[in-house]
């Protein structure tokens, strides 16, 4: 009994701060979602109303349509890269361990900042990407670039920190089986897709997961990079949110907004664990 | 025969070496040109353009920033302080926390740390409106609790991570200890804490990294320069002076340049220990 209430005396603050700053939040984004409220604190109760202006609007649709592209482009191309990274720096030759820590210093940084540098560099005249490809083009302001180009530094950002986790995956995978496979006459190619693809599959399914929910969530960037624009081409969903909020003071609306971008994720979670749940074959430990 | 492996085994090296070194290359550049822009004159910027070398490098740019009265000086102040109330809430509540769901039996255990794990799926978004609203309410907008309040409990994240390396501890030694005399707070202290001490440094990096860089509710729940962080200062410096992109390079890397440094200090934590925090 004692030691029950020493347990729970452990807890407890961190359940306070789960209480009131997770769950009630949570709670009273449902609740704020179904009132016309603005920043000066004016509500009015409309049930469904929010939800049925979002579904009727564009706006919602653009964002999620927006977003799901990013996150097509963005997960699959980092994936991929960082997959070959790690290869690459899983052979440990000399030096490539210094290679290793300069790959991982931009996920260290602020994507805010890393945002900021990068609008610099794709800015269309004063811009170090223009001046070294000697052409002018318009990368964050023309409607058909943008987005790929936010999806760029995304993908800028995240290679190295992903291969970190594709290393600790080739590591465990024991060198005997490569010898077998050499001694069968397997080139590098067949090795990769055929061993190591299906051996890293409990390493990809967390990095996807974890990718695919945080690409979902995307602010910070964007907001540097083009804050939305041009003509709404890359306002994701935190976008609309913020843009909603604290540009239109429709706090209600915004709520709304992110009752749907939760719901989304949590179904895209759920999904996700029975997809890959059946294909983990694997068991490396 | 012998030659000819020998050969292909030297173009792989070659190829592996061209590949990082490009990666190198490209991880860098961006980190290299906007320094040297942040080393140019305005003057020098405008005449020549991107791409060229400061001549002779300034500090002009980043003396501004640091001396002017609404420059960077109180941001990396307001910063470094809500890192280190942040990172020593987070550490003690969380180990306390995980400490109780890893080693100690207590009835609503298992519920409750179900709710934690829940919450893992909670997007910053999605509460980040009702959190203002609330703050507002106590009229805490635009102060320093404001800023710290929300993180400084504990995050299920962390409890998470911790529950499952403090498990690992054998019950053979927890046994042993108990027996001579230890409790519960000795054990944490004087058992749990020192044998996992790496995943501790690990997730004080996590901690330092994500909220040195967290912009969206800095951004939301502050106004004007009194309480605002790094990253909000480094955002309005850019719509303020938009064309001006020697001051804004010099900012970008005052907001970059202690974490970049904090990562080479503890390259080999990083590298070899990031992978750790792979939930299963």
């Amino acid at each position: 009994m004692r030691r029950g209430l020493v347990a729970w005396l452990l807890v407890a603050p961190s359940l306070i701060g789960v209480a009131c700053f997770l769950v009630l939040p949570v709670v009273l984004a449902f609740v704020v979602s179904l009132f016309d409220w603005d920043l000066l604190g004016t509500r009015e109760f409309v049930g469904l109303d929010n939800y049925a202006a979002l579904i009727g609007g564009g706006a919602l649709l653009n964002s999620l349509a927006v977003t799901a592209l990013f996150t097509l482009i963005s997960v699959p191309v980092s994936l991929a890269l960082g997959l070959g990274l790690a290869t690459q720096l899983h052979r440990a030759l000399p030096g490539s361990s210094i290679v290793r820590v300069i790959v991982v210093i931009p996920w260290v940084c602020a994507p805010l900042a890393l945002g900021v540098v990068w609008k610099w560099i794709l800015q269309p005249s004063t811009g170090a990407m223009n001046a070294i490809l000697g052409m002018r083009v318009e990368w964050l302001t023309s409607p058909s670039l943008a987005l790929p180009a936010v999806a760029f530094v995304a993908v800028w950002q995240n290679v190295g920190y992903i291969s970190l986790f594709f290393q600790a995956g080739l590591a465990r995978i024991p060198g005997s089986i490569y010898e077998a496979a050499r001694l069968d006459g397997a080139g590098p190619w067949r090795t990769l897709v055929h061993m190591t693809v299906p051996l890293l599959r409990p390493t990809t399914f967390f990095l996807a997961v974890t990718q695919v929910v945080a690409s979902f969530q995307v602010f910070d960037m964007v907001y540097a990079l083009t804050g939305g624009g041009p003509q709404h081409r890359t306002e994701v969903i935190a976008s609309l949110v913020y843009h909603e909020a604290f540009d239109a003071a429709r706090l209600g609306r915004a709520s709304a907004v992110a009752v749907i971008l939760f719901v989304l994720l949590v179904a895209i979670t759920l999904v996700q664990q029975r997809w890959f749940a059946r294909r983990i074959t694997y068991d490396m430990s | 025969m012998r030659t000819a492996a020998a050969r292909s085994r030297l173009a792989g090296y070659a190829g592996t070496y061209a590949l990082l070194l490009a990666a190198a290359l490209l991880t860098l550049a961006p980190f290299g040109v906007s320094v040297l822009t942040a080393l140019t004159s305005a003057g020098q910027f405008a005449r020549q353009g991107p791409l060229s070398w400061p001549s002779p490098p300034t500090a002009e740019n980043l003396l501004a920033l640091l001396t002017s009265t609404d420059g960077f000086l109180t941001p990396v102040v307001v910063t470094l302080q809500m890192v280190a109330v942040i990172l020593a809430g987070q550490m003690v509540f969380s180990v306390l926390a995980a400490y109780a769901f890893a080693l100690l039996r207590f009835p609503g255990r298992d519920l409750l740390f179900w709710v934690y794990v829940a919450t893992l799926m909670v997007p910053q978004v999605v509460v980040v409106v009702p959190l203002y609203l609330m703050l507002s309410e106590v009229g805490l907008r635009n102060t320093f609790w404001a800023l710290v309040l929300p993180f400084v409990l504990g995050s299920p994240y962390a409890i998470f991570l911790l529950r499952e390396n403090f498990r690992a501890v054998p019950g053979e030694l927890v046994d042993a200890m108990r027996i001579d005399g230890a409790g519960t707070l000795g054990l944490l202290w004087h058992l749990v804490v020192p044998l996992n001490r790496p995943i501790l440094a690990t997730l004080m990096l996590i901690t330092v990294v994500t909220h040195w860089n967290s912009f969206m509710w800095p951004l939301v729940i502050t106004s004007g320069p009194t309480w605002r962080t790094i990253t909000v200062a480094t955002s309005s410096l850019q719509s303020q002076y938009n064309n001006n992109w020697t001051l804004v390079m010099a900012g970008t890397t005052l907001a970059m340049l202690p974490l970049v440094l904090l990562m080479v200090i503890f390259q080999r934590q990083i590298t070899s220990s990031i992978a750790a925090t792979q939930l299963r």
